[in-house]
């Protein structure tokens, strides 16, 4: 066995330049550190005004951070090979308007009603995608159309006012503050909520056992199965964080609109699958990180920002988003085949 | 076959190199394969063998080098282009899509059409005709891939690439999956082929195979080619040679079994349509074989033990507590291991790295208070790199960019790392090399040494004889002879698989 075992040393191996593996580590937030050059550039020759003060930092992830609480949360959908959630976005609207309505009887009512309807839309995904193996593109999709036509049977097209319904004056105010409640008069409350949901979920994903079992089960459902993971249940949390976020998203959006409506959410889905995958985490699942998906949100933030400064319009912003996702998923693709994968 | 030396090479390579992120995979090889001629490509796991391959079939852009069909040069840059060129390719692991019926995966890209619906009556026609070329008559074409067995499966795929008529056929391990009746089946096919003109490519470990098979043969190792031979110019000693660049011998044991403490008792179990009425007992340190022919039900056996299907009837004793697992989470921490035959799709996440692979059934035990402590796995992995020397021995390598023998060397360290009571084998050696089935031999011993009692499916016919203390035979589903060492040949095993002899 010896002679056998010390013949085999690394002749053929060459070297991946320093540069490349550079490269491969910092990944998104080379693109970030890009886009803010960028910025920096553009200020220099006089284009863009306020690129590089503090405010409009702080405006940049503020800004992204409802998006970010969302993409963190769908991203262990992703991770597990199941692509996307579609149905986070009248999720948003669902919990919101419930919250709302329950203002009525308090704002800690509102809260947890929000919290039981959308533990209970995951747990509807989970029990249909983990247990009965449906697909998960049309089952979400499906009951983000049932979920609206839960809101519309209800609540008949009527927008509901917090300042309506609310049992008191300070109830109202509490539910405002969900958004804009500000510490230090500058950190917005939801960007607490992403660094917290941030540092949480990067350690479930690539510290517990969970997030070990999500990644085998997100590479190879069927090997995971082999190798005693329960997959139906890992599969399952997975789409339960993902409402969980989206509830997180759907309360701090409705506090922002002051209105409980159908609409709020519209354009979730897509968002926060854009900032997965520039993030770097593949649709095949069961590779990337929640670091990158939080390069990916602030990738969008700092493109949408200076889009803005730069006077771009919405419709134009759109179509950029959606023309620079396509380019990463060809990117790519084009990479793993050189590696000798087949998968993208 | 003179005459074909006159002949132009339907298909020639020259100083042809492809380099992976790391890797010189395959360094200015020249090979060439004649119309009527079958050409053998051998070496060991590693060597490059499915990367040269994998140039022919068009699935790297970036190769160097230049390639000649009939004389003329071409360009292979993708699947497309090597398939117009008239170039077929059959998998090392198999790519037919697995829920997706035997019709649509044999027809695929030329599925018949009446107007914008696909004609079924054609589609199904079609497929048989094509089946039948295989000796799959028997097989109902609208059926799902996952339904058939493997071997089934493998023969599908050569109906597939048939189908498109090629003029070049590529073979990557094509028998690792057979039986001995199959393979010699596929030998008449290969034969026939090999009468109809067509140029042909075949990859394996098996060197008996080459020789029944093969015209000429190129060995690699290391990535560049040591020679070229006319098969009847070379012995297998000298091929092993130029393989390794040292001989190796394969080693029999012959000592007797002694052990007599029964750890594993199985009582009547059945599952209705796969198999019936099976019993038996093994010891601690016991390899018991199981032997069969493919399709006589001893991977379902495998499965119903280790709880991923269920049972109809039957008791299964392990050390003298009946066991009841409902799933295989529970059957692993009642001590039983199953290492599937199918690799890739079964046993492997190839998307993760070596590390995540071998350590994957151990997340559980590695954890605490649900965090995974990734340090503790590290002793075990190191060592298990080490004994089954994967290559490369880097446990951050993903595990899709290894050889397939490594691959199935990481598979078996997986399941080592368990440290089971029962460990279920299902063809441990699938795909491995001379020397790397040595290796993972020493290790089946060294565990039964350490008291586990091993479970042994093989199909290769030598493994099974020279490493089972005791040999059961099943056949369709019941357990129809045992057999104790002394009285085990590769010859009686065979006869009995064929259910002559009991
Ligand atoms: N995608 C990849 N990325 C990096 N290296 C790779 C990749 N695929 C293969 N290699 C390396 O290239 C070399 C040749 O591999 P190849 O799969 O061609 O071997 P092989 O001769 O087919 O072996 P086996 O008999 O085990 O199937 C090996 O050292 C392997 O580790
Ligand atoms: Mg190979």
């Amino acid at each position: 066995m010896s002679e056998l075992e010390q013949k085999k040393t690394d002749l053929r191996s060459v070297s991946q330049t320093w540069f490349s593996k550079k490269l491969n580590v910092a990944g998104i937030y080379g693109i970030v550190a890009l886009f803010i050059l960028l910025g920096i550039f553009l200020q220099l020759l006089g284009v863009i005004n306020n690129f590089m003060t503090t405010s409009n930092m702080l405006n940049i992830v503020d800004a992204v951070s409802m998006l970010g609480i969302v993409a963190l949360g769908l991203a262990f959908v992703t991770y597990s090979g199941h692509f996307a959630d579609l149905s986070i976005p009248t999720t948003m609207a669902l919990t919101g308007i419930v919250a709302v309505q329950m203002l009525q009887f308090g704002f800690f009512a509102a809260i947890v009603s929000a919290f039981i309807v959308g533990t209970i839309i995951g747990l509807i995904n989970a029990f249909a995608i983990g247990k009965l193996k449906v697909n998960p593109v049309i089952w979400t999709l499906a009951l983000n159309y049932m979920t609206l036509g839960v809101i519309r049977v209800i609540w008949a097209n009527k927008q509901i006012y917090p300042d309506m319904i609310a049992s008191s004056e300070r109830a109202v105010e509490l539910f405002d503050n969900i958004y804009r409640l500000r510490f230090f008069n500058k950190i917005a409350f939801p960007m607490i909520m992403l660094i917290v949901l941030f540092f949480l979920f990067h350690f479930v994903m690539s510290k517990s056992k969970f997030g070990i079992q999500l990644k085998i089960t997100g590479a190879a459902k069927k090997s995971a199965e082999y190798s005693g993971i329960n997959v139906e249940r890992v599969i399952g949390a997975a789409f339960v964080i993902s409402a969980l976020t989206a509830t997180l998203g759907g309360l701090t959006i409705t506090s922002l609109s002051r209105v409980g409506a159908w609409y709020n959410g519209a354009g979730y889905d897509f968002k926060a699958v854009t900032a997965i995958v520039i993030g770097g985490m593949t649709l095949a699942g069961g590779r990337g990180s929640i670091i990158g998906v939080l390069g990916g949100v602030l990738v969008i933030g700092l493109m949408n920002n200076l889009m803005t400064l730069l006077g771009v319009g919405t419709f134009s912003q759109d179509m950029i988003r959606g023309i620079i996702f396509i380019i990463v998923v060809g990117i790519n693709a084009k990479t793993l085949r050189t590696m000798g994968r087949d998968d993208a | 076959m003179s005459e074909r030396d006159v002949d132009k090479p339907a298909f020639e390579m020259r100083q042809v190199s492809k380099v992976y992120p790391g890797t010189i995979a395959v360094d200015k090889v020249d090979f060439d394969v004649f119309p009527g001629e079958v050409h053998a490509l051998i070496g060991e796991n590693g060597a490059g063998k499915t990367t040269l391959m994998s140039i022919i079939s068009g699935s790297f852009d970036d190769y160097t080098g230049d390639i000649f069909i009939n004389g003329n040069k071409v360009s292979l840059r993708s699947p497309a282009q090597a398939k117009k060129n008239g170039i077929e390719m059959i998998y090392q692991d198999l790519s037919l899509a697995l829920p997706i019926s035997v019709a649509e995966n044999v027809l695929v890209g030329r599925l018949p059409r009446k107007g914008i619906f696909i004609d079924k009556e054609k589609m199904v026609s079609e497929t048989f005709d094509n089946l039948s070329k295989v000796g799959l008559e028997h097989i109902d074409p609208m059926i799902p891939i996952e339904d058939i067995s493997q071997h089934e499966a493998q023969l599908v795929e050569i109906a597939k690439a048939m189908g498109n008529n090629p003029s070049i056929l590529v073979m990557d391990e094509p028998t690792s999956a057979l039986s001995q009746e199959e393979v010699e089946r596929l030998f008449d096919i290969i034969d026939s082929l090999r009468k109809m003109g067509l140029a042909i490519v075949y990859i394996s470990h098996h060197l008996p195979e080459i020789f029944k098979i093969a015209d000429r043969v190129t060995v690699l190792r290391d990535g560049h080619r040591i020679d070229t031979k006319k098969i009847n110019d070379v012995t297998q000693e000298e091929l092993v040679q130029m393989m390794v660049g040292k001989s190796v011998t394969e080693f029999y044991r012959h000592d007797i079994f002694s052990g007599e403490k029964v750890r594993l008792k199985v009582e009547k179990l059945t599952r209705y349509g796969f198999f019936h009425d099976v019993s038996f007992h093994a010891c601690e340190g016991e390899i018991l074989g199981i032997g069969g022919l493919s399709g006589a039900g001893r991977s379902e056996l495998a499965r119903v033990l280790v709880a991923l299907d269920k049972r109809d009837k039957g008791r299964i004793v392990l050390d003298g507590k009946e066991i009841k697992s409902r799933n295989m989470a529970q059957a692993l921490d009642e001590g039983f291991a199953y290492l599937s035959e199918n690799r890739k799709t079964e046993g492997l996440a190839t998307r993760l790295s070596i590390r995540d692979n071998i350590l994957s059934a151990l997340v559980p035990r590695l954890s605490k208070n649900g965090v995974y402590d990734k340090e503790k796995g590290d002793p075990v992995l190191m060592k298990l790199i080490e004994e089954l020397s994967i290559y490369p021995p880097d446990p951050n390598r993903e595990v899709s960019n290894l050889s397939g023998g490594n691959q199935q060397k990481v598979l078996m360290a997986k399941w080592i790392a368990v440290e089971p009571k029962v460990l279920i084998l299902d063809e441990p050696t699938r795909g491995v090399d001379i020397g790397a089935k040595v290796i993972i031999h020493n290790a089946i011993e060294a565990l039964a040494k350490e008291g586990r009692t091993i479970i042994l499916i093989s199909s290769d016919l030598p493994e099974l004889v020279s490493l089972s203390h005791r040999v059961m035979i099943m056949r369709q589903g019941h357990f129809i002879k045992e057999m104790q060492k002394a009285e085990c040949t590769e010859e009686s095993v065979l006869l009995a698989a064929n259910g002559e002899g009991v």
